[in-house]
Formats: C-alpha cells, sequence, structure tokens
C-alpha cells in the first residue's frame, strides 16, 4: 500500500522532470533573441547585449536550466515581456476564472453521464441506450467552438438571458458570477460528457455481470439498492479516474473556450504567450499547468486506491 | 448488429468528405480565394450562383470548404502517419532493445502529460505556423499514444509460443518485428489510426481557429470559423458549412474507428 503511493510519488516526479526538461528545450530552439524582442527593433546593439547578458541567456543551455529549475521551485518563474508583469502573479490572477467554469463544467459533465450512462447501462440496447450513445458520438464530434458560437448568438444575443463575454469574479456579484461562467462551462461539459458516459456505461455493464448482482437480486432487495448501492458503487473506480483527468486537463487551460468567451483565464495567457512569443510567460505556464495536471493525476490515482477495497486488499496481499 | 451500423455509417460521411476533397481537384464553382466586393455576404440559396453564399469578401463558401478539405485531410492523415510510424519505430526499439526502454518511455510519459494542446500549440511556437507546423506539431502529439500502444503489445506477445519459435530459429530482430509483431498489431494500429485522424481534425480546427494553424488567405475550416466570429451575429450562416464539414469528418473516422475496434479486436464478446 505504502510502496504502492511512494511509486506512484516516484514516477510523478521523473516524468515532471522530463515536461520540465521538454519544456525548457523545445522553447530555447526558438529563433530570435528574446532580450531584441523584448526592447524592439529600434533597441542599439549595446542595449540588447546587455539585457542578453542580465537575462542570463549568454550562459551555457544547462546552467539556463538548471537556474530555470532553481526557481521554478522558488515559484519565481521571471516576469513575462508583453505584461510587464511577474508571471507568478499573471497565473495567480488567472486561475479563478478557468478554475471557475472547470469546476462548474465537471458537476454538470458528471451529473449528466452518471444519468444517462446507468440508464444506458441497465436498459442495454433500448432506445435510451441508442438516442444517449448517439448523443455521446455526435458530442465528440462537434467542436467547442462551434457550439459556443451557436450559444452566444441565441442565448446571448436572441434571447438575451445571458452574457456573452467576460468575467464577473464571485466577490463582486454572486448572480453575475454565475451567470458570466455558465455558457462557457455548458460548452465545456458538452464535450466532456462522451467519455465519461461511455466510462460508466461499460464499467456498470461489467458490474451487473457480477456474481454480487444475483445475489442482491435473489434477496429481492428494490431496483434503487441494487443499482445505485451495489452496481453503482462497484463501477465507480475506472469513473472517477477518468473524472480526475478530465477536471485536471479543462483546469489546465481551456484555451478555445476562453478565447470565444473572452475570459481572462489561463487558457488565455497561454494563447497570448504563443502570439506575442512571450518565451518566459509561456514556459512558466506549460510548466504549472502541466505540473498541476500531473499532481491532480497522482492525487485522484490515491484516493481512488483507498476508496477502492479491492485495490487496496490486493495491494496488501490479502486478495 | 449495432457495430456494422457505426462502420457503415463511418464509411460513408468519410466517403463524402473525400468526394468533396476529389471534387476538389477537378471542379471547383470558383478561386477559393477570388474576392468579389460586390456579392458579399450573399445567403446561401440553392438556385442561385452561390450554393452556400459568400462571405464578407464575397469568397464563395462551397469552393472555399472544398479547399480547405484538402488543408484538413493533409494536415490530419500527413501527422497521424507521421506519428504512426514515428511511434511505431520508437515502440519497438523500447520493447525489443532493453537499455533504450527507460529512456524512450519517460520521454512519451513527459509527453503524454502535456494537457490537450497545449503541447501542440508549444510546438506551433518555435515552429513557422501553416501545414508544415501544423503537421509537425500534431505528429508530436501523436507519437506517445502510437508508441505506448506498439510497447505494451510487443511485450504481451513477446512470450508466446511463435515468436519464441522464430527467436530460436534465428530470426533477426528485424525479420520478428516485420514477419511477426507487425501483423499481430495491425488490427489495433489500424483502429488507432482511424480514431486519431479524428482528434487530428479537431485540433488542426482548433489551431487554426485560433490563428495558429493555417494561415490566410488559405481556406481551412478552422480559419473560416474563426473568420466568420465578427460577422457571425448578423450572419449566422457563414458558420453552418465549416462547422458540419468538421463534424461529419470528426464523426466519419471516429465512427469507423470504433466499428473496426468492435469487429477486429473485441469480435463481439464486448460491453460496447
Amino acid at each position: 500500500m505504502l510502496s504502492y503511493v511512494l511509486d506512484r510519488f516516484k514516477s510523478s516526479i521523473v516524468v515532471l522532470f522530463v515536461v520540465s526538461f521538454i519544456t525548457f528545450f523545445v522553447l530555447m530552439i526558438i529563433p530570435g533573441n528574446p532580450a531584441q524582442l523584448i526592447l524592439g527593433t529600434d533597441a542599439t546593439p549595446e542595449a540588447i547585449a546587455e539585457l542578453h547578458a542580465a537575462m542570463g541567456l549568454d550562459r551555457p543551455l544547462y546552467q539556463q536550466y538548471l537556474s530555470w529549475l532553481l526557481d521554478l521551485l522558488k515559484l519565481d518563474m521571471g516576469r513575462s515581456y508583453v505584461y510587464g508583469e511577474s508571471v507568478t502573479v499573471l497565473i495567480a490572477r488567472s486561475i479563478p476564472v478557468t478554475f471557475s467554469i472547470s469546476i462548474f463544467a465537471m458537476i454538470l459533465a458528471v451529473f449528466i453521464a452518471f444519468l444517462f450512462g446507468m440508464i444506458s447501462a441497465i436498459k442495454k440496447n433500448s432506445i435510451a441506450d441508442y438516442f444517449s450513445r448517439s448523443i455521446m458520438q455526435l458530442g465528440a464530434a462537434i467542436p467547442s467552438f462551434w457550439i459556443g458560437m451557436v450559444f452566444i448568438v441565441y442565448f446571448g444575443v436572441k434571447l438575451k438571458i445571458l452574457p456573452v463575454s467576460g468575467f464577473v469574479p464571485i466577490e463582486q456579484s454572486f448572480a453575475g458570477f454565475v451567470k458570466s461562467i455558465t455558457l462557457p462551462s455548458v460548452v465545456l461539459a458538452i464535450g466532456e460528457v462522451g467519455t465519461l458516459l461511455r466510462i460508466i456505461r461499460s464499467s456498470m455493464l461489467d458490474s451487473l455481470k457480477q456474481d454480487y448482482m444475483d445475489m442482491a437480486r435473489v434477496k429481492g432487495l428494490s431496483a434503487g439498492k441494487i443499482y445505485i448501492k451495489y452496481a453503482l458503487r462497484g463501477a465507480l473506480t475506472a469513473p472517477l479516474t477518468i473524472i480526475g483527468m478530465q477536471f485536471a486537463k479543462l483546469a489546465g487551460g481551456t484555451v478555445v473556450i476562453e478565447t470565444i468567451f473572452a475570459l481572462p483565464g489561463l487558457g488565455r495567457l497561454v494563447l497570448t504567450a504563443v502570439e506575442h512569443r512571450d518565451i518566459v510567460l509561456l514556459q512558466g505556464l506549460v510548466m504549472f499547468i502541466t505540473a498541476m495536471v500531473i499532481i491532480i493525476t497522482l492525487f485522484v490515482d490515491i484516493s481512488v486506491m483507498f476508496l477502492n477495497p479491492r485495490i487496496k486488499k490486493f495491494q496488501q496481499g490479502e486478495l | 448488429m449495432r457495430k456494422n451500423v457505426s462502420l457503415i455509417l463511418g464509411i460513408i460521411l468519410v466517403l463524402i468528405i473525400i468526394a468533396v476533397w476529389a471534387l476538389s481537384f477537378i471542379y471547383m464553382p470558383y478561386p477559393p480565394n477570388e474576392m468579389s466586393i460586390p456579392s458579399k455576404f450573399l445567403k446561401p440559396d440553392i438556385d442561385s450562383e452561390h450554393i452556400l453564399g459568400t462571405d464578407n469578401f464575397g469568397r464563395d463558401i462551397l469552393s472555399r470548404i472544398m479547399y480547405g478539405s484538402r488543408n484538413v485531410l493533409l494536415v490530419a492523415i500527413g501527422s497521424v502517419t507521421l506519428g504512426t510510424l514515428l511511434g511505431i519505430f520508437l515502440g519497438a526499439v523500447a520493447a525489443m532493445k532493453r537499455f533504450a526502454d527507460t529512456i524512450i518511455m519517460r520521454i512519451m510519459d513527459g509527453l503524454m502529460a502535456f494537457p490537450g494542446i497545449l503541447l501542440a500549440m508549444m510546438l506551433v511556437t518555435v515552429l513557422k505556423r501553416g501545414i508544415q507546423g501544423s503537421i509537425i506539431a500534431i505528429s508530436i502529439f501523436m507519437v506517445p499514444v502510437f508508441s505506448r500502444l506498439v510497447y505494451s503489445m510487443i511485450l504481451d506477445t513477446e512470450t508466446l509460443l511463435y515468436i519464441k519459435a522464430a527467436k530460436s530459429y534465428g530470426s533477426s530482430r528485424r525479420q520478428i518485428f516485420f514477419r511477426h509483431y507487425i501483423p499481430a498489431m495491425l488490427p489495433r494500429l489500424i483502429t488507432q489510426f482511424s480514431s486519431a485522424i479524428g482528434s487530428a481534425v479537431m485540433i488542426e480546427t482548433s489551431l487554426s481557429f485560433l490563428g495558429l494553424g493555417i494561415q490566410p488567405p488559405f481556406a481551412s475550416w478552422g480559419l473560416m470559423l474563426s473568420e466568420s466570429r465578427q460577422f457571425f451575429l448578423g450572419y449566422p450562416y457563414l458558420a453552418v458549412a465549416p462547422g458540419i464539414a468538421i463534424i461529419i469528418t470528426v464523426l466519419g473516422f471516429n465512427l469507423i474507428g470504433d466499428g473496426l475496434n468492435d469487429i477486429l479486436i473485441n469480435r463481439g464478446n464486448s460491453n460496447e
């Protein structure tokens, strides 16, 4: 048990290290001098050389990498040249936006996916099953930016019930906050429901085949008890892992959605950094986002293990 | 029964797109980049000269959809092919040469860890934007998927009797790889290939939509949607055709992937 946790921990550290390596070296092969980019084209060569040295760009690559890594551990990710602000501050400011829409979207997606996934599994090959699976296939094929555009026109412009862009912080107005995140969250949720529904359906089908299900039926338990207490409980492991991964992915910045709805989140920052080739900002963002995803995944894996007595026992060698 | 439905529907949808693509080399109603300001914002009308209407520059939308199919398919199929070949190579090397195993597979874990299109966006920053940049960026996105698949499949088949027999006959690694592993892996690879094209189309259109993929004035469905954003409120039809084109393509390749998965891999005993 402890050894499993330690193993997962160790491999996460290795992956983080590899990610930092890839991020740093991929972005370092960018043509063009960052000092030149910051100072603009009319800067004197001396000024550029001076800034170049001040930024430590004249040192060997491995030294730059090591000092970048050390700064990263101190949460010092440098200064963005587009915004002229510390990358850490920029990220901290964007987190509430991205997290709000991600959490809201996941709650929505989980609710819909469990509802339809369970119905689909219990009434296998019924019309309801075909219907929910068709919706799932279609949901996976519709580009989120397209749904976003349709929603903006329909709900924002025709019906005028929801704002179509911008973010209202929760401290400012709760109603405004909820309204401002509704459309983006719904669009995100549509994109995530399909995968989740598929996993829930197949784990549910597996769980329905188990012997303890026959036992529960023989005992004459009510349908609700059978499906919720026995079947669903046995079918939770895989969906929980997927939910964790999906949340991590969304929390990592939903570039397209944030662009359409003009939300000042992590994804927007990524796009700005890419558009302006703000390497320092992009390095910081990529590292932060990927580290967050890795940590959330690790956390979910460990919690799932604690929640599932079978894995726990298996790890302890009792099964 | 249903298994074939997915596959057949998928094949029909993909054939539609391939027909549009093939036709674009023979006939397009108008040159796709030809602007004509007097005839801008014409609504779709079957009886008119512009069946799907025109955009803000008076360019014929049908022609741009047809031309766009070339870019979308070139990027999607090119990147997945490149990613598959590289993935198979790296996965096979990792599985068959012990010392390479750790290094290659850890790099793949690292590549897998970047969420969503973050990796593609990072690569596009370094590469030149356009068809080439998109192909390379998306292919690197695909490499870890295929290399992990090949790696685990080789490790699974390694202990099978016929592989052991081949080894004892003194077959070289290359012979074993091409004569035994590749045929054994083919069903899974084909399935994965088809689904990967679906996701590649999605990534390409997203990149183009964000302005990081195919550059104007060239046509790409994602770019067409992005260009229509400013005028979308007044002229919603601008977004209909590119949206439907994307949905047909992605749905088609996904359904083929699913259908093949049921037929080739699960062989009817699955839950799907």
